[in-house]
Order: structure tokens, then C-alpha cells, then sequence
């Protein structure tokens, strides 16, 4: 087990560890499955090719997945030390199609000491495609033993 | 390419198998419920149950993709403080889409043309295997702004005890009417920005 984090050791302006993913139509395919959310959007590239929902011919990455991703930040970053999110919201910017390649990250923005066990930090998140365009930001808060 | 084919490959769950995955199925949109149709302030209990295996878990948290153990193995779990395996902040999705499959209220997020702005969740109490959850769903706001339909849902999750265990604000963007969304279902372009 990696050292364990502690309310203690952070400060605002830590940034946390990047996750970067790049996005396949198998990728999307799995996660349609794991989520249930088997929209065509994300799941038929033959049905996009008309359609064009996003404006473009494509399959895209479900927001769930990008929201899923962002907080994969969060918890690579905290619950191996028992951290747990407290709240959680994003606004996905643009479109994230078949063929991107992601990174997601994020910077510790607030600090909140409220007691033993109830402790918990703010977050900025932000996702950035292969242009270094954004395509999601968030603000999660999460507890720190 | 038949899309339901190559996605039966990924199935390992009984809820992924019993699931009614063709969300272009002609039957199921006249079960739907339309953007101008939504009554703010309709709240349902959503009749069905969510009971919460380990498989459910670990099958989400694989698909996102995300291997930590946290999301696994119980032991390591409970090392790292948690009580059991732990659920991925966004297994909210699975839930909600699993308890939503049946048309009526609630099952505008299986609109073909849907798109997704960002989300508000809140957490209260873990997930655990074993939980058997409900939902309480209210059609809490819809708006148009730059020509396109918003509207949003508070889903209210509970456990078999009465607990809450999350408060998750989920917004869409949707076609307008049932005409819109039957443009979508024939492949064209159903929405108006």
C-alpha cells in the first residue's frame, strides 16, 4: 500500500497524479455495458454517420465516462487512505469522440477543517483532449481521515 | 456492424443480461416520456429494486476503466478503511439507467438524440454489497436556453433500512417532442441548436 494520505499533509495547490486515456469504440462498447446507458450515440457508429447529434459523423465517449474519468483522479489520489467524495459536479464542455486521447486532472483548491474524521478538501478538476482543448471541468469535496 | 452484437461481448453481469439494451427499438419510444410532456414537481417511487452484488461493482469500475483494488478486493478494502469493496463515485449511472429501463417517468435518459451537460451528486451513506435501493425520482426543473431543451432530475437513492444514500441532480439536453426524437430513430438529425 502506497503512503497514506492525511488531511495533515495537504495543501492548496497540491495537484494531483493525471490520469491520461485514449478512447476506443471497444472502450465505449464496455462502458455502455458497465453503465447500462446503451444510447446510439456512443454505441453505433452507423447510426452517427446520419444522425450527427454532436454535429459530427462519430461515435462519442459517454459524459458519464468522462465524468467517471475526472473522479478517477479523486480516487487513485484518496481512497487507498480511506478517502471518500462528498459531493461531486462537472460541466462537460464539448464532445469527446471516438479516437481522443484524454487527460484528467486536478488541484486542490480548498482546505476544510472541521473535525477528526469529517475533515474534507475541495478539488478543481479539469479534462483536456489531445489538442489541450477542455473538455470537462468539476469541483469535487472529499473527505480525508 | 450490428452494435448490440459486439457490446454482448462485454456481458458478465445478470442485470447486463436481462437488461433491454436496444434503445432504438420503435416499441420502446412510445413508452418514453418527451421533453414537452415532463411535469415539474412529479415525483414517482420507482417500483423496482436495485439489489447491490459485488459483480455490480466491479463490473462498472472495469468498464470506466479504472483498476484499483479498492473496487475488487474486500481485504484490501477494508485496510485502506473502507467497509467492503468500494463503489465508483459514478455507479449512480448503472443504478439509475437499471431502475429506469421501463418506460414512464424517468426514462427520458434512454432518448435517442439526448446529450449530457454535466451532473450534480451528492453523497451521504457507501454503497455496499448487499444494499437493496430504491429510488425516488422528481422532475425538478426544465429550461430553454440558446434553443435547446434542458431538464433536470433529482434522483433520491435510498437502502432497505430507509437510509439516504445519495441526492444526484442529473441533467440532459433532449429532443423537444416525440416527433424530434422519431427523426432520431430514423437516423436524421432531430434537434433544433
Amino acid at each position: 500500500m502506497e503512503s497514506k494520505l492525511t488531511f495533515e499533509t495537504i495543501k492548496c495547490g497540491d495537484k494531483l497524479p493525471t490520469v491520461k486515456q485514449h478512447l476506443s469504440q471497444e472502450d465505449i462498447w464496455h462502458f455502455a455495458v458497465g453503465s447500462l446507458d446503451m444510447n446510439p450515440v456512443h454505441c453505433s457508429p452507423d447510426w452517427c454517420r446520419t444522425s450527427q447529434v454532436f454535429g459530427i459523423p462519430e461515435t462519442v465517449q459517454h459524459g458519464q465516462m468522462t465524468l467517471s474519468l475526472l473522479t478517477k483522479v479523486i480516487t487513485n489520489w484518496a481512497y487507498s487512505s480511506g478517502g471518500m467524495m462528498k459531493t461531486f459536479e462537472a460541466k462537460l464542455i464539448k464532445p469527446v469522440p471516438v479516437g481522443s486521447t484524454c487527460t484528467y486532472g486536478g488541484e486542490v483548491s480548498e482546505l476544510h477543517p472541521v473535525k477528526k474524521g469529517k475533515d474534507f478538501v475541495a478539488v478543481e478538476l479539469w479534462a483536456l483532449d489531445q489538442d489541450g482543448e477542455k473538455v470537462a471541468v468539476g469541483k469535487a469535496q472529499v473527505t480525508i481521515p | 456492424m450490428d452494435y448490440l452484437q459486439e457490446m454482448a461481448k462485454y456481458y458478465t453481469t445478470q442485470k447486463q443480461k436481462e437488461f433491454y439494451h436496444d434503445f432504438l427499438d420503435p416499441k420502446q419510444i412510445d413508452g418514453l416520456e418527451f421533453w414537452d410532456e415532463i411535469q415539474i414537481g412529479e415525483e414517482s417511487e420507482i417500483p423496482i429494486k436495485f439489489e447491490v452484488k459485488a459483480e455490480d461493482l466491479k463490473a462498472f469500475a472495469a468498464s470506466v476503466p479504472d483498476d484499483n483494488p479498492i473496487f475488487y478486493d474486500e481485504e484490501y478494502a477494508r485496510q485502506c478503511g473502507h467497509d467492503g469493496i468500494v463503489a465508483h463515485p459514478l455507479f449512480v449511472t448503472q443504478i439509475r439507467f437499471f431502475l429506469l429501463q421501463g418506460g414512464g417517468h424517468g426514462s427520458w435518459n434512454r432518448t435517442p438524440g439526448a446529450r449530457n451537460p454535466g451532473q450534480i451528486i451528492e453523497y451521504y451513506d457507501p454503497i455496499r454489497v448487499g444494499d437493496i435501493l430504491t429510488l425516488k425520482l422528481t422532475s425538478y426543473d426544465k429550461w430553454i436556453k440558446r434553443g435547446k431543451y434542458y431538464m433536470r432530475a433529482l434522483s433520491q437513492i435510498y437502502d432497505q433500512y430507509g437510509n439516504l444514500k445519495m441526492r444526484y441532480f442529473s441533467t440532459l439536453i433532449l429532443p423537444r417532442t416525440k416527433a424530434d426524437v422519431l427523426r432520431f430513430l430514423k437516423g436524421e438529425h432531430g434537434l433544433e441548436a
